[in-house]
């Protein structure tokens, strides 16, 4: 389990990728769309503050054409009877309270008559700021001045702004002023709002506030507007310092409507709003991915991380393995599954049946050594032996004791089963020479051997139950000389070793009997031993052949590899 | 493995609502969440404060708060706003904007409201108090000087000056006076310096300028440092018909004084900024309470401005004088 936890799994790599792509797209996406998006708020504030301020304008031009209206009423009613003026002036003062003062003044400036709401003039009206005459040395037929206190009263100093006017067309005539108070103008530029902290204010053409929504803390320095950068211009929409300005200048060319608004609200909050958006996008993406990463669990990994938990226990017990069948899902998944139960399958009968084909080998190589020590075989040699030495043939006894101790050692040859076929030839001459002994020479055998095959090897006691076949079998009812003929020759890829008698020959059912007869049943060893080693060692392909006519005799034939090392056999199965 | 992934993921879903709700949380500020802020000030009846009010008002709706404004039946009842100051703190004030009648009486109250975790900010008139987390008005000693200059423009060799000064202990007409008289010292035109001090109200300090007159004719020069004192010298200066002979200069900007300027009675009115004093009040309370910090023992200093006769309807003259309404 360490080992698993070091490496990244499939169902986090999965988990985060999925997630970072996720991220990665929505926020490219979001900012692309923010882009755009501030363009288009920047542009729509724009819009709206100018809409703003062209009602405004609207409202301030028709509350200054009102107050025109309201001086020619003034004016028409001074033309009138005296005595009437005083019950006019009574009516007017009640019907608009935002007019402070009516006054009248002579050609020189002189303050003639002074009416107001109830109040009475103070004597002294040295310094009026009601008639500005250095403005009038201008503009001779009047003027609409800023806002500024009226001080003809005692204790009494509202601010106001004033309208100015000859008092008739005659050039030499006096002036009329109306001091109004700032009121009915506070009451629309106060409650005019842009965006969320967004206002307007009046000013003049030279950039003098006329009228601000915070005009005390302008006055008390508090506050200011950059008037300057604004007069300087033209009227539009125009941004400084992340303020949006609208200006619009009234109809009275004096007085100019400005508009601010604050770029940076307008930002900040579709900035919130967009934040809000992602964190939104993000837990939907979340919720997303963990639907997909579940999916994506069931049908992907989860298989997968079974398959390779299958393949753990395969490796840690294949006998007792059996996997369970995994039926729908993904297809390339389900042949993976369908691929590794073969692959199982496969490797299990193969195992089974190298396991069985060892012990074949085994049983087969015991019972050739067994054959070897056949009891029989021994003491009659050694009976030969002694009746040689009791004869005095001591040369003979000694050549026969030779040819024993040869044959066994060749037969061990030291635990190993694939022998050089010249010892093969010394071990088939050794046990000739015993039975030709034995047999009293009732037959002759002749060797016929390519040198060049003597290297190679083949399986030990291969050609001993080959010979002693054809002794007991084929030359055995034999009255005439029999023959025995032992050949080894190359051909092609393949040695073959051959031992031919002249003997009494098989019928094909013979030889059928004699290739199928289980090599328990009979006391040698055989020709199924032989012939079943060879396949284990070397495959299906070589094998022991019999070519046999009755009366004529039996020629069997080994086929074999052409092996130089005793490990070489392995590369030709 | 699998317990692992559920788990990471957990947490990262958790994070996500969690930061999914604390951004919704810090989007809105909802209205209920107003901070309460009380004004207590030194008297409801003059010029001055009616501007000051006039600009706590204005700081409160642009930072909108809950603005009550509280203050004293006289400019003598530092008990009176003792008490308001604790009507204030169990009210549940978040911050208190206050101007002392008393430098010394007012303190334990006001040590005890700071203690009790409300936000003191002094205005105009200071508190012998350490809590305070912001002090903003005029620079007083700064505005004596200012007023000896005023009387030393208008003045006769020698003067004789009077000083009508306030009867409660109070820091501002102590340091106004310390100021003023620093000044004038230095000057050899300079006789004698007499003061008075006058309970603050029109008509006492009407009473007492004109037996302080009266009891030292030789007197050519008077001082008055408050708004209610100033109103009160003026009639007194007039009642007495001594325009001529006597030069007034005057704190504040009483329409009375204004008035007696133009008959020649006043001939300085040293006008400070009380609306900047509780607009910038205000304000002060609502960014202590956003957490910023001020120092209180640097004082906040509102613009105080000289008007004469000559300056009083110029464009300048007018915003100083003059409320904007």
């Amino acid at each position: 389990m360490n080992r698993i936890r070091r490496h990244t799994h499939l169902n986090t790599l999965l988990f985060f990728t999925i997630i970072s792509i996720g991220i990665l797209i929505l926020i490219s996406s979001l900012l692309m769309f923010y882009q755009t998006y501030q363009q288009v708020l920047l542009q729509n504030a724009r819009t709206n503050s100018q809409r703003t301020i062209s009602q405004v304008s609207n409202t301030v031009n028709g509350y200054l054409e009102e107050i025109d209206t309201v001086m020619e009423i003034l004016l028409a009613s001074l033309k009138e009877d005296p005595d009437a003026r005083e019950s006019f002036f009574d009516v007017f003062f009640r019907i608009r309270p935002d007019v402070i003062a009516v006054s009248t003044y002579a050609p020189s400036g002189q303050m003639l008559e002074c009416y107001s709401a109830g109040r009475i003039p103070r004597k002294d009206q040295s310094e009026n700021l009601s008639l500005d005459l250095a403005v009038l040395s201008v503009s001779p037929e009047g003027y609409l001045s800023s806002p500024h206190v009226v001080n003809l009263f005692d204790s009494y100093y509202p601010w106001a702004v004033t309208l100015v006017r000859r008092l008739s067309e005659d050039p030499a005539a006096g002036w009329i002023s109306l001091d109004i108070s700032c009121s009915n103008l506070s009451d629309y530029i106060n409650e005019t709002g842009i965006g969320r902290r967004g206002y307007c204010f009046l000013m003049d053409r030279n950039g003098n506030m006329v009228y601000h929504p915070q005009q005390q803390l302008i006055y008390s320095s508090l506050k200011t507007e950059n008037t300057a950068l604004i007069s300087g211009n033209e009227d539009g929409s125009y941004t400084a310092d992340n303020i949006i300005y609208t200006v619009q200048t009234l109809a009275n060319e004096q007085w100019r409507v400005v508009g601010v608004s604050f770029a940076a609200d307008v930002i900040s909050d579709s900035l919130v709003e967009l934040g809000r958006l992602l964190l939104l996008a993000a837990l939907l993406l979340l919720c997303m991915v963990f639907i997909i990463s579940a999916i994506l669990s069931r049908v992907l990994s989860r298989p997968i991380r079974n398959l390779e938990q299958a393949m753990q226990r395969f490796e840690q017990d294949t006998d007792h393995f059996l996997l369970v069948p995994y039926e729908k899902g993904i297809y390339e998944i389900r042949n993976l599954y369908d691929s590794f139960q073969h692959m199982t399958q496969r490797v299990k009968e193969l195992m089974q049946t190298v396991r069985e084909e060892e012990n074949n080998l085994r049983r087969t190589e015991l019972k050739a050594l067994q054959a070897q020590i056949n009891p029989h075989f021994l003491y009659n040699t050694l009976d030969s032996i002694s009746w040689m030495c009791e004869q005095g043939k001591n040369e003979e006894a000694v050549q026969m004791v030779t040819a024993l101790a040869r044959l066994f050692r060749i037969s061990i040859s030291r635990g190993h089963e694939l022998i050089p076929i010249r010892n093969e030839l010394e071990h088939a001459r050794s046990y000739l020479q015993i039975q030709s002994v034995r047999y009293q020479d009732q037959f002759t055998y002749t060797f016929d051997v390519d040198e060049e095959c003597l290297d190679y090897l083949c399986n030990k006691i291969t050609l001993q139950p080959l010979i002693e076949n054809s002794l007991y079998h084929g030359l055995n009812g034999l009255v005439d000389d029999g023959e025995i003929r032992i050949c080894v020759r190359s051909e092609g890829d393949q040695i073959l070793m051959s031992v031919a008698d002249n003997g009494s020959g098989m019928s094909e059912e013979q030889i059928r009997f004699v290739m199928s007869k289980d090599p328990g049943e009979s006391k040698g060893i055989g020709l199924r031993n032989v012939s079943d080693r060879l396949r284990i060692f070397f495959g299906n392909q070589y094998t022991v052949t019999i070519r046999s006519i009755p009366d004529k005799g039996t020629t069997v034939t080994v086929h074999l590899p052409k092996i130089l090392e005793e490990t070489d056999y392995e590369a030709t199965n | 493995m699998k317990p692992r992934i559920n788990r990471i993921s957990f947490l990262l879903f958790l994070l996500t609502g969690l930061l999914l709700f604390l951004s919704a949380c810090g989007m809105r500020r909802p209205d209920s969440n107003q901070y309460k802020v009380f004004l207590i000030a030194k008297s409801t009846q003059t010029e001055f404060w009616k501007s000051v009010f006039a600009g706590a008002n204005a700081a409160k709706t642009e930072y909108n708060m809950d603005l009550h404004i509280l203050g004293p039946e006289t400019e003598e009842d530092y008990e009176g706003q003792n008490a308001l100051i604790q009507q204030a703190v169990k009210e549940g004030a978040d911050a208190i904007v206050f101007s002392a009648i008393s430098y010394t009486n007012n303190a334990p109250s006001i040590d005890e409201a700071a203690r009790s975790g409300v936000k003191v900010i002094v205005i105009d008139s200071d508190v012998d108090s350490s809590l305070v987390s912001a002090r903003i008005g005029t620079d007083n000693i700064q505005a004596g000087r200012m007023t000896a200059s005023a009387v030393l423009e208008v003045c006769p060799d020698p003067m004789i000056v009077g000083i009508v000064n306030f009867a409660q202990v109070s820091k501002n007409g102590e340091e106004r006076e310390k100021g003023l008289r620093e000044e004038l010292e230095k000057d050899p035109r300079t006789g004698k310096l007499l003061t008075i001090n006058v309970i603050t109200g029109q008509e006492e300090a009407l009473q007492e300028t004109i037996r302080f007159l009266q009891e030292h004719p030789e007197i050519n020069t008077l001082v008055a440092l408050n708004e209610p004192l100033a109103v009160g010298a003026a009639l007194a200066v007039d009642d007495l018909d001594l325009s001529d002979s006597v030069r007034l200069v005057a704190f504040d900007s009483n329409p009375i004084c204004i008035d007696k300027m133009r008959e020649g009675v006043v001939s300085a009115l040293i006008v400070q900024n009380p609306f900047a004093m509780g607009y910038l009040g205000v304000e002060a309370a609502w960014k202590l309470l956003e957490g910023q910090t001020f120092n209180p023992d640097r004082l906040i200093d509102t613009s105080t401005t000289i008007i004469t006769p000559e300056t009083m309807f110029t464009e300048e003259g007018q915003k100083a004088l003059f409320f904007f309404q």
